[in-house]
């Protein structure tokens, strides 16, 4: 063997075996994100796909009003939709890694999943009858004769679509949050209040710094996958509901045009993936200066 | 006895990190050899080489003069007791033992006698049953040593087999391995970072330091006679004194701070000892506080008691020596008799040159 | 305790759409709203005669048991290799092949349709499906696995080699004993991922459609409203199931291969 061998046969078994995920992920996404990068530049010339190299459909997304108020309210309601989700998750996971026992946990954990494998259109859908005109809530509500019409401001806009994939996504914002408290050092806490802190200070001096990372995590993971769904704002959004993601489906499915429909994703995916960086940018100096 | 393992110049690199610098080893069949040293000085890689687990960058790797360059871990002589013991969880304990028995051809009554064998060796006779998750940390570890003994290996490996044991279970086990390679007349070369560990059990011992051996001797050499202050460091205590080499010959003539001059034979000192300063390196077990009345036998020089460590069986003081710039360790045997003195009490304490050692 | 009762409201906000669906499904009208009318099964007994339903399960089934295999296979591979010694830009691939779990769903279905359709100028069918599916369910599998992987002592293959047996015997009588579990519940997780995935499949369905995308053409009947719930129910019920099946097993490859469990899927 070569007296400095470059890799060891370990590394050479692990290459190799990463070499199939690998392959599969290149040619499944990252060649099909290379054609659509590739299409956006292309147009739509009726049946066929003219492939002259052009701009012109990053030009109508910024000319036409309607795609710069479908990205900025979807980037709005995702935004609204994180914070959310990660401010009624926080309390959960902490509750979870902090006062239940230990044997307990993983119940907790499970409980908390299960409605996130279940179908995700039949939940959505059933938000409809929770929140709808003759719903759970405008029936009740009738019924105990608090309101004396039903509630509209509830369905068909845009704050449905936002309480049901705050629901959906919840577990999303947990599990991470979760696993960043259970990582911290119980001792740290003691120290913390036998330095003079109280259980509230110990909180947001040490805990809360420390979660940090989880908190992150969970944003992202909720930021980032809402801006591609189209079911929720379809079945709750009403007309002034839609999102972007609405309109690349319908630039896909029913226009047929691929080509704007291709630089309409492309441009959602780069407003997310920067301001997710901004995100993680923000909070890397903003720990920092904790330290 | 002949020689089994032979390593030449072996060097083995992860990365840019030198693992193992130009090894030369002998390992004789049937001894009980120890690799001994600080964690990361490389002991276990050396271990690993040995097993084929991990390949060399440079030089040779022989068991029974035959080259191992080429021969995979499933086919050397050797077998292997992991730190963690590495018993399979999803076995029982007799299928286990007998996990390497699978291509020995042996049929079902020989394999089920040899586990019995095995376990009875090991003294847990009657245990083939039982669930591998449920044992003990000792039973495991005798599990561990059937199931590589079981294989008649020309060599056993031991890596750290006793770190994860309590004191009264390691002191037990420690016994019990001696008992064992002297049954079944086995290498077996054990890595440990415990010294004292290693002076019990072995015949012979190498001390490694960032990828080197350091000495490699007999237990009682190792301890009398440490070829650097490494390895004096390292094994045991010594009190280190500032000194002169006067004149070398036959006898080496030493002007130590503190204690002044004396003679000693040439052997106490490394080979081709040169004029000028040398550290002087005394055990604190070969110093003595003189009590009242008594008389050393060699030299003694005037002390004051600095610190006082009670340990029960022993005593340790710190004491100041004219001269000496740092204070001496003096272990003290607790006899009946004999007070424990206070710190600042004026004594004298006893040394003999046939203890010192001169680096 | 003022958190526990916070996250018993959060558990209920959870369940709350999900408890409805029984409800619902029994209940004796054709409106889906309250006050409930009377119990009927007559909606469980219409969902035995939907041919058109039945062939959707069908093909959900089939891309779903495909997708469980193909995505756990990759997932071993993956995660085996994550076991092992790092290499340079290890990190980096293993990071893009997690990808698809924070990657937006229409991204992966717009990317695959412009590919599939205007590029290979393929037809669609189960088989695109599957591709994306085993795509987005690999992750997953990995996270799952490496799990089950990370909690394997090392030792224990090297153990094996060195009493005897070869790389691959080794693998197969000591590591896949103790990371099968870990396998069960990566198929089980691939299966119910897939079973219910609808916003690629929409994309990427042929003439014949998957059970959600089925469903989501009944949502537009109010009609057809209770035969949902219905189904709902039922798959509910089977999710659970799977879920309970996965967390056991998963449980136990924990504690098989010697590790403390650190709970969740992810």
């Amino acid at each position: 063997m070569a007296k400095f061998a470059t890799l060891t046969q370990d590394q050479t078994r692990s290459i190799k075996l990463l070499g199939l995920p690998l392959v599969y992920a290149l040619l499944l996404l990252a060649v099909p994100l290379g054609a659509i990068v590739l299409f956006s530049f292309w147009t739509q010339d009726f049946m066929t796909v003219d492939t002259t190299f052009t701009t012109a459909n990053y030009r109508e997304i910024y000319d036409s009003p309607i795609y710069g108020l479908l990205l900025q309210r979807s980037l709005m309601v995702s935004g609204i939709v994180t914070a959310v989700t990660v401010l009624l998750a926080y309390p959960v996971a902490y509750f979870i890694s902090f006062h239940v026992h230990p044997s307990k946990k993983s119940i907790w954990l499970f409980l908390i999943t299960i409605p996130f494998w279940t179908s995700y259109l039949i939940r959505v859908f059933l938000w409809k009858v929770i929140l709808g005109y003759n719903g759970v809530i405008n029936s009740g509500l009738l019924q105990l004769g608090i309101i004396d019409e039903p509630l509209t401001f509830i369905l068909y806009n845009v704050n449905a679509v936002i309480i049901t994939l705050a629901h959906a996504f919840a577990p999303f914002a947990i599990l991470p949050i979760f696993v960043v408290l259970e990582k911290i050092d119980r001792s740290l806490l003691e120290a913390s209040q036998d330095l003079g802190e109280s259980k509230f200070s110990t909180f947001l001096r040490v805990t809360l710094p420390l979660s940090m990372p989880g908190v992150v995590g969970a944003v992202l993971i909720v930021f980032i996958p809402t801006i591609g769904d189209y079911v929720t704002p379809e079945l709750m959004g009403g007309a002034g509901g839609k999102l972007i993601a609405n309109m690349i489906q319908t630039q896909f499915l029913q226009l047929n045009n691929a080509p704007l429909g291709a630089a309409l994703a492309i441009v959602a995916m780069l407003c997310v993936t920067a301001i997710s960086l901004i995100f993680v940018f923000l909070n890397r100096k903003y720990l920092r200066g904790r330290t | 006895m002949t020689d089994l393992i032979k390593l030449r110049g072996v060097d083995k690199y992860y990365g840019d990190y030198h693992a193992l610098r130009d090894i030369n080893l002998t390992i004789r069949a049937g001894e009980f050899f120890s690799l001994l040293g600080p964690s990361g000085c490389g002991k276990t890689t050396l271990l690993r080489v040995i097993a084929g687990f991990e390949g060399v960058s440079g030089g040779t790797v022989m068991i029974s003069d035959k080259d191992m360059a080429d021969v995979p871990p499933n086919q050397r002589p050797t077998n292997m007791v992991f730190q963690s013991y590495a018993i399979f969880p999803h076995l029982s304990v007799g299928e286990n033992v007998a996990f390497g028995l699978r291509k020995s051809g042996l049929n079902k009554a020989d394999k089920a006698s040899a586990v019995e064998e095995a376990l009875s060796m090991v003294g847990l006779a009657g245990y083939g049953k039982r669930a591998a998750h449920a044992l003990s940390g000792g039973q495991r570890q005798r599990v561990a040593l059937a199931r590589a003994l079981i294989l008649k290996p020309k060599v056993l490996l031991l890596d750290e087999p006793l770190s994860a044991l309590d004191k009264k279970m390691r002191e037990h086990m420690q016994v019990e391995l001696i008992r064992l390679q002297r049954a079944v007349g086995i290498t077996f070369i054990l890595v440990t970072h415990d010294q004292e560990e290693a002076l019990v059990m072995s015949d012979r011992i190498a001390v490694m330091f960032a990828g080197e051996i350091g000495q490699l001797d007999d237990p009682e050499t190792l301890y009398r006679r440490p070829n650097s202050r490494r390895v004096a460091e390292f094994i045991g205590k010594m009190n280190f004194l500032p000194g002169r080499v006067t004149a070398t010959g036959d006898t080496i003539t030493l002007d130590i701070a503190g204690f002044g001059v004396t003679d000693v034979p040439a052997v106490q000192a490394p080979e081709g000892a040169t004029l000028g300063e040398a550290a002087i390196g005394i055990r604190p077990e070969t110093l003595a506080i003189l009590f009242d009345g008594e008389k050393a036998s060699r030299h003694e020089a005037a002390a004051v008691v600095d610190e006082v460590v009670y340990y029960g069986d022993m005593t340790y003081y710190d004491v100041r020596v004219n001269n000496v710039p740092e204070p001496l360790t003096i272990a003290m045997k607790n006899m009946i008799g004999r007070p424990v003195l206070d710190v600042g009490a004026q004594t004298r304490i006893a040394w003999d040159e046939r203890a010192i050692v001169v680096f | 305790m003022k958190l526990r009762v916070y996250a018993i409201a959060y558990l209920i906000f959870l369940y709350a759409p999900i408890i409805l669906l029984p409800i619902f499904a029994f209940n004796d009208a054709t409106i889906i709203a309250f006050p409930l009318s009377g119990f009927t099964t007559e909606w469980f007994a219409e969902l035995t005669q939907n041919r058109a339903l039945h062939a959707a399960v069908q093909n959900s089934l089939i891309i779903a048991v495909c997708t469980a295999v193909f995505a756990t296979i990759l997932g071993l591979c993956a995660a085996r290799a994550g076991a092992m010694s790092d290499f340079p830009g290890k990190k980096g691939i293993t990071g893009f092949i997690m990808l698809p779990l924070v990657l937006p769903e229409i991204i992966v279905a717009v990317a695959l349709l412009v590919i599939l359709r205007q590029v290979l100028g393929l037809s669609l069918g189960n088989w695109t499906i599957i591709m994306a599916h085993v795509l987005i369910c690999t992750p997953f599998s990995i996270a799952i696995l490496n799990g089950a992987f990370g909690a394997l002592d090392p030792s224990m293959e090297e153990a094996a080699l060195d009493l005897g047996e070869s790389r691959w015997s080794a693998f197969r009588l000591v590591t896949l004993p103790l990371v099968m579990p870990g396998i069960i519940s990566s198929m089980l997780i691939s299966f119910t991922i897939s079973l219910d995935e609808f916003i690629i499949a929409f994309f990427l369905t042929g003439s014949n459609p998957t059970m959600p995308v089925y469903i989501w053409g009944l949502l537009r009947f109010p009609k057809s409203l209770p035969v949902i719930m219905a189904l709902g129910t039922i798959l509910v019920a089977l999710s659970v199931i799977l879920l309970t099946i996965a967390e056991i097993f998963r449980r136990r490859g924990v504690r098989r291969a010697g590790g403390t469990d650190t709970g969740g899927f992810l």
